[in-house]
């Protein structure tokens, strides 16, 4: 017979105990999937998904050294080649282990799978999957999201550019494994975020390949969803179909264990909307909060008390109070310059990566940069002295997007 | 009743399902488990095509781990548990293995003690190492990795693999989702299939 209470198991609850000690660290990075391994140290290096500007030289990843004890802080360090232009590149995302990064690309819709864990100064293209629409059926892949193991990657459009739009799973080291189709009634894709603990995941939806990369006069701002989805992520079921303000972007849960509520921005509405389940599993949706004008990027502080949201319209990102969901409080805004779009906050929450480009579609600046703004009791501040500038590379001006830490 | 030929094509096209990646099961088919020969905690040799026909679920941890190890290793217990509640470890159709990151240290003694502390079963489950060589590449294999860290333990990531009986790996749990229930549906559904 075996006793799950015996005294040796007690022994190995005691060893658990310590292990798990071990793993939760009182801060940690948000935003990123929850099988991702977490840093356990401040950032060195922020790695910047860029593409070139007039999209005639290759789109590359920017290294920028953000070690504060060293002497190259604040600036470019390495652009690792990605071999191809024109790709729109886009969001990226870390394997469950962040030894590799995954990165998308809206127009091409190649996959770039880039080591980062043998030389952090200087990743690596270890591969490039130009397959992507013959093995999926599907194009614009966006979010990259780690699981174990593998990588689930969100798409945009169906292989002819328009909808449905769907998921795909692939391992880590880029073999397909399976799709994932949206239902009939909610086709747009975009974000995708997983909450573990409850078994759920959540979807959104924005507009499909053969839209977005229309010129933004020519675009049919009828053509965008206005859906999140819940899933049961063990199943990959839909459990309901939420309709939120127009175009919702980032998909982010509560950071609370057991939590089960999470907020989306309405890109085209101008708003923060909460979607919150209840004990009998129905969930509804409604807006949180009104924002600036473009809601492009959401962020959360790690202690789930706030939202960051960048407002690409109106140049200024917002600090949203969300600790009581029935009285979101704006604690502070900044304007880090014209038209801010990705953020990134530290696992300390202190300090915000930015940058400023949305799409080559969107952008209405030349001026492409990437800043940063401290996070005290006070809000947010910019840094004076913090300003990589990407319009004077030796490829010429270069239009930054996502950003991840190492 | 269905006739032999149009019964063949149904089997034949869920077989096609199946191995192309549709979703003809919740849990996909992400790749074939790669073979391995090791020694086990009794010194006898072990590899992975002897085991065909059983579902397994595979962790890879080290005895003197003071992180994620521990915790896989005392879920897995749990998970042993729950098999036997549902009688899922009759008849040898589930099998539970642990490979060790660290064959110079986990010798079979240090594995068979470290079993005796979680109450591991030798009938069900498995405790594997090797020599240095051979467990490298059997970590390499399954995309598993062990580095020294800077608190002189060993860096990897924390994966447990569950294969199914055709020895094709159709989930790969972390610790946030090694759940005893979710775990234990799961197995009983790849026992159940054909």
């Amino acid at each position: 017979m075996f006793h799950a209470c015996g005294p040796r198991v007690l022994v190995a609850g005691l060893l658990l105990l310590a292990g798990l000690v071990c793993l939760a660290p009182a801060e940690a990075e948000t935003c990123l999937s929850p099988f991702v391994k977490r840093l356990d140290r401040p950032e060195k290096f922020l790695y910047v998904f860029c593409l070139d500007a007039d999209a005639k030289d290759n789109d590359f990843l920017a290294v920028i050294d953000v070690d504060m004890d060293s002497p190259k802080y604040g600036q470019l360090i390495y652009q690792l080649d990605l071999g191809s232009a024109g790709n729109e590149t886009h969001h990226f995302g870390f394997t469950d282990d962040r030894t590799h990064i995954w990165g998308c690309s809206l127009f091409s819709s190649r996959l770039f799978l880039i080591d980062v864990a043998s030389n952090p100064a200087r990743p690596k293209l270890v591969k490039t999957l130009e397959d992507v629409p013959a093995k999926t059926g599907l194009t614009g892949p966006h979010s990259p999201y780690a699981l174990p193991g593998r990588m689930l990657i969100s798409f945009l459009g169906a292989k002819d550019g328009g909808l449905p739009a769907g998921l795909a799973e692939y391992t880590n080291d880029g073999k397909f494994i399976r799709r994932i189709d949206l239902p009939a009634d909610a086709p747009y894709g975009y974000d995708v975020a997983v909450k573990p603990d409850i078994n759920r995941m959540a979807t959104s939806s924005f507009t499909p390949p053969n839209n977005y990369k229309k010129p933004l006069a020519q675009m049919d701002l009828k053509n965008f969803g206005k859906d999140v989805l819940i899933w049961d992520f063990r199943e990959r079921k839909v459990l309901a179909k939420l309709t939120v303000g127009l175009s919702p972007l980032e998909c982010r849960w509560s950071l609370k264990e057991g939590a089960n509520h999470g907020f989306t921005n309405c890109a085209l509405d101008d708003s923060i909307w909460v979607w919150e389940g209840d004990a009998s599993g129905r969930y509804t949706a409604r807006k949180l909060c009104n924002t600036g004008k473009l809601p492009a990027d959401l962020r959360q502080s790690p202690d789930d008390r706030y939202l960051y949201v960048s407002c690409f319209l109106s140049n200024e990102i917002q600090q949203w109070d969300v600790s009581d969901l029935k009285k979101p409080k704006l604690v502070s805004t900044v304007v880090p310059g014209v038209q801010p779009n990705m953020m990134h906050i530290t696992g300390d929450g202190k300090r915000m990566y930015i940058t400023n480009s949305l799409l080559s579609t969107l952008d209405r600046s030349p001026n492409f940069w990437v800043r940063l703004a401290h996070i005290g009791p006070d809000g947010m501040k910019m840094d004076p002295f913090f300003n990589v500038d990407l319009t004077k590379l030796p490829t010429g001006p270069a239009r930054g997007h996502d950003m991840l830490l190492y | 009743m269905l006739a032999p030929g149009l019964l063949a094509a149904l089997v034949l096209l869920g077989q096609v399902a199946a191995e192309s990646g549709s979703d003809f099961s919740r849990l996909a088919i992400i790749e074939p488990a790669p073979e391995f020969e090791l020694t086990t905690q009794d010194g006898k040799t072990l590899r992975l095509s002897d085991l065909k026909g059983k579902v397994l679920l595979v962790s890879f941890i080290f005895t003197t781990c003071s992180g994620s190890c521990p915790a896989t290793t005392h879920r897995m217990a749990f998970i042993q548990q729950g098999l036997r509640e549902r009688g899922l470890l009759r008849d040898g159709r589930v099998q539970l293995l642990s490979i060790t990151l660290d064959p110079v240290r986990d010798t079979p003694e240090v594995l068979r003690n470290y079993m005796r502390l979680y109450d591991a079963d030798p009938a069900c489950w498995t405790f594997l190492t090797g020599p240095r060589d051979r467990v490298a590449k059997v970590v390499a294999d399954w995309g598993m990795w062990a580095r020294p860290a800077a608190n002189g333990q060993l860096d990897h990531p924390s994966r447990v693999f569950l294969v199914d009986r055709r020895g094709r790996i159709r989930e790969i749990y972390n610790l946030d989702f090694l759940r005893q229930s979710w775990v234990v549906e799961d197995i009983e559904l790849l026992v159940k299939e054909e």
